[in-house]
């Protein structure tokens, strides 16, 4: 039975939470769940996407200005991811998470982008957080599209 | 596979393999591989670095009467300077170490191109001084990375003609430039010689096109050099890139390969050994046979599509072990004119896929070409 104190907390809980909705309907990008997705927003988002793919294309490639620009040493060596995943290839995004042995651990795609970083390419390792890292992560799953889920896989 | 792979493949196969036409029985691949630990020279160096799979491969040829000999192959170099790092600078020293140390020597050694990483002066002139070491006679053939700079001058400079032949014991060899002809891309986008590079040394690019080719003039050079040869006598090409068409967007082939097969035709013994791949491959195209070479760099996946089905694959490589997948190869033609072709990794038992997951293409993938190089400036010239 729902005592006088517990049901005023109900009210409150719900009166804030309430508010939050209304306020997130009313001003925020939340809207986009309760209406109908429109095509202007769908353009937002995937140029949104595509402006990381973009980065992490040149990331991976090599480029000097995108690594400064995000603030980060993928190489010491010459050496881009590239040179042994052209377009992006044997990089098996949708492999991970798996037992990865070069590293002899259970292992994220983030975790072994920074092994690569750190092994083959000797850059320093990113924030697996950093912008750097999701847009590299953008960019191979992207250039992997279309290639079936298989994690765990060897 | 694509459609538009799917249909070339076709046309290759309907224009190419008349039923019955299959090149001279005379080449293995075999299986048999070792442990090469007499040959561990700079194991030390090679143990600092990432050393992938760093290869030379030595050829026996023997033909009818003719005295059996051996020739060397590397290429795929990559060289960058010294300064900016040593990895690949330690596996040439030990691919011509033992290039020199070969007992009975080889006769000659073929370098297939890529000596450069970015075709500078620098890095050309370091591959000289490295290869001085090897005694024995050398012929260059270019790769697309030596060239884009400056458009092979400093390569002409310190290596001649970029195409060549030579007949040694019974055998007509014959040099081509499969990288000099690709198309203008640099002159309407006003680029600068690092940027030209920059694309051509990007083996994902999408700006420089299709560049592989062997061009009008050099068939008709090829074909006046082959007129004068019998049609059952060997003839080996050596080419930076396959001579048939493997994956394109990577410019695993070469553009005109229909008109090269052309000239090729009437000649039944012919063997074309290439670079650029940096994996173990093998075709026949008509009565032609190719075998691709691996790098003493590093290693290319296997494309995701196109791969010929005779060629059997190379092992996975686990590249946090510096010694897996590095070795060198070789050919060895018996009196009776068998060529015997293998493979030799250091630290392997195994060259080739011994399961499906010994395979770089165990795991299915799709891929899409990249996008970013081909955005602005260089979408709008």
């Amino acid at each position: 039975m729902i005592n006088t104190s517990t049901f005023l907390c109900i009210l409150r809980r719900s009166t804030v939470a309430g508010a939050v909705i209304a306020a997130a309907v009313v001003v925020g990008p939340a809207s986009a769940n309760k209406d109908p997705v429109t095509p202007k927003q769908l353009k937002l988002y995937q140029e949104a996407f595509m402006e990381e793919v973009r980065k992490g294309d040149l990331l991976f490639h090599g480029d000097a200005a995108m690594a400064e620009q995000l603030g980060v040493k993928l190489s010491t060596t010459g050496w881009a991811c590239a040179m042994c995943h052209p377009m992006a290839s044997d990089t098996h995004p949708h492999a991970f998470p798996k037992f990865q042995q070069s590293m002899a651990k259970f292992a994220t795609l983030r975790d072994m982008i920074n092994w690569c970083i750190e092994k083959p390419n000797q850059g320093e390792k990113i924030d697996p957080e950093s912008e750097a890292m999701k847009a590299l992560e953008a960019y191979i799953t992207w250039s992997n599209t279309g290639s079936v889920l298989v994690p765990g896989k060897y | 596979m694509s459609d538009e792979l799917d249909r070339i493949r076709r046309e290759m196969h309907a224009v190419l393999q008349p039923p019955g036409v299959r090149p001279d029985d005379s080449l293995q691949i075999t299986r048999r591989t070792f442990i090469h630990r007499s040959l561990l020279f700079g194991a030390a160096s090679v143990g600092q670095t990432f050393a992938w799979w760093p290869l030379l491969n030595t050829i026996d040829v023997a033909h009818a009467a003719e005295a059996p000999f051996k020739f060397a192959w590397i290429s795929d170099t990559h060289l960058y300077e010294r300064s900016l790092n040593t990895r690949f600078v330690d596996k040439v020293v030990r691919a011509v170490q033992e290039v020199q140390a070969m007992d009975p020597p080889a006769d000659f050694l073929i370098f297939g191109g890529d000596l450069a990483q970015l075709g500078k002066i620098e890095e050309l002139e370091l591959g000289v001084e490295l290869l001085k070491d090897l005694k024995i006679k050398k012929y260059y053939i270019p790769g697309e990375h030596d060239w884009y700079l400056d458009m092979g001058k400093k390569w002409g400079e310190l290596f001649g003609q970029p195409n060549w032949t030579f007949d040694h014991k019974g055998v007509r060899f014959i040099g081509l430039d499969t990288v000099s002809r690709g198309p203008d891309y640099w002159t309407a986008k006003k680029m600068t010689p690092e940027e030209r590079m920059g694309h051509m040394a990007t083996l994902d690019g999408t700006v420089a096109g299709a560049w592989a080719g062997v061009g009008r003039d050099q068939l008709d050079w090829m074909s006046k050099t082959l007129a004068e040869w019998g049609t059952d006598k060997p003839v080996v090409i050596f080419s930076h890139n396959p001579l048939y068409e493997y994956y394109p967007p990577w410019n695993f082939w070469v553009r005109d390969w229909r008109e090269v097969n052309d000239v090729l035709k009437p000649y039944t013994k012919v063997t074309n050994i290439h670079g650029h791949v940096h994996q173990v491959l093998y075709n026949e195209i008509g009565r032609m046979r190719s075998i691709g070479m691996l790098a003493t760099s590093w290693p290319w996946p296997y494309a995701p599509e196109g791969v010929p089905k005779l060629t059997k694959p190379m092992i996975r490589v686990d590249p946090g072990d510096p010694f897996d997948g590095v070795g060198w190869g070789k050919w060895s033609v018996s009196a009776n004119d068998e060529v015997e072709t293998e493979y030799i990794m250091w630290g392997r038992k195994e060259v080739f896929v011994q399961s499906p997951e010994d395979h770089d293409k165990s795991i299915p993938e799709v891929l899409r070409p990249r996008i970013a190089d081909n955005q602005y400036p260089w979408a709008n010239p």
